[in-house]
């Protein structure tokens, strides 16, 4: 029987190669847990994590820094939440917003958002907890009218100029008190996302 | 008319000085001039700081000038700070705000997260927050780059 042998350097400049082709071939998973609103959240040309807690954040900072809310009749002021237009390409969940917003709302305790009229979540057990409590007390259930209503709309302005896209995303926002039907607080946010097209690609 | 005509060497010298010279000027570019009121009206409300430096380029380049801070709202605090960035080119900054309480517990803030910042050369810019919780007395200001 007739042996090949093999140098070792000649051995080695074979398998290694093939070690490394092989290894390119395998699938790899590396996920990390990162912070969603975090410098690490990937960034992209629609609206992302980090840009959702940021125009959140800017719209409770100015609907608080305005004193709109302390002029309520009643404290806390309660608040329905009317349509939220999304008038951008993406198809999204104006929750990623409006909740930010109630979360933030509710802590300040100047805020209840009532759940039975506008977009608020329906408290369908509430609803019927309280006809149980009609039935069994023989007394109608009192439901608080809103002192103000909260509207919202997204909008998307797209330019494109030498390779570049910019994806203008504008978050409008307005208070209108109940009684008068004045609008007592709006505000506008705007985030800019800007895409370089690969210079390289088919 | 005489024409002088560089060797090889000096050229490439002169077109190396010339580029640099360039770059210097662009990164010059991006700084912002400002004019404000000589003797200014507002009376902030400064907040004597304690800063903690673990980056020493980042506390190269962005320097925080003062924090000042406001109740709004009735009883919520809020935190403006000034920053300023000591280099000639735009520099992005990444900040965050934390709040504790009177008992010194850290306060979540569903909306306290990571944010960025451009600066332009030189730019003076202002940062704030508000707490959304009536606890809140206390703050920690998060910088890096």
């Amino acid at each position: 029987m007739n042996t090949i042998r093999l140098k070792p350097t000649l051995l080695s400049a074979i398998v290694f190669p093939s070690a490394l082709f092989l290894a390119g071939c395998a699938t790899v998973e590396n996920t990390r847990t990162v912070d969603s609103k975090g410098p690490e959240a990937l960034n992209t040309s629609s609206i992302n994590s980090q840009d959702w807690a940021n125009a959140a954040d800017q719209l409770v900072q100015s609907l608080l820094s305005s004193g709109a809310l302390d002029k309520a009749p009643t404290q806390p002021a309660i608040l329905a939440v009317d349509r939220v237009i999304n008038n951008t390409t993406l198809s999204i969940d104006t929750d990623l917003l409006i909740k930010k917003i109630r979360v933030a709302l509710t802590q300040t305790g100047k805020v209840a958002v009532t759940n039975t009229m506008g977009l608020g979540e329906r408290a369908v057990v509430a609803s019927e907890a309280a006809e149980m409590d009609e039935m069994t007390s023989g007394k109608k259930a009192v439901m608080k009218a809103p002192n103000y209503t909260l509207y919202a709309k997204l909008i998307q302005q797209t330019d494109r100029a030498n390779g570049k896209t910019q994806n203008t995303y504008t978050f409008q926002m307005s208070l209108t008190d109940v009684k008068s039907g004045l609008t007592v607080w709006e505000e506008e946010k705007e985030i800019a996302k800007q895409t370089k097209r690969a210079t390289v690609g088919w | 008319m005489k024409t002088t005509v560089l060797p090889l060497v000096l050229r490439t010298r002169t077109g190396g000085l010339l580029a640099a010279l360039c770059l210097l000027l662009a990164g010059c570019a991006t700084n912002v001039n400002t004019v404000e009121r000589a003797q200014s009206q507002a009376t902030p409300n400064y907040v004597a700081d304690k800063r903690v430096i673990t980056d020493n380029t980042l506390a190269g380049a962005i320097r925080v000038v003062s924090v000042n801070q406001a109740t709004v709202s009735g009883n919520l605090l809020k935190i403006e700070a000034v920053i300023e960035n000591l280099h000639n080119s735009v520099m992005t900054l990444n900040y965050k705000f934390e709040w504790f309480d009177t008992s010194g517990m850290a306060v979540a803030s569903p909306n306290e997260t990571w944010k960025s910042i451009r600066l332009q050369g030189r730019e003076t810019s202002t940062i704030s927050t508000v707490a959304v919780n009536p606890r809140a007395v206390d703050f920690v200001l998060k910088l890096r780059e």
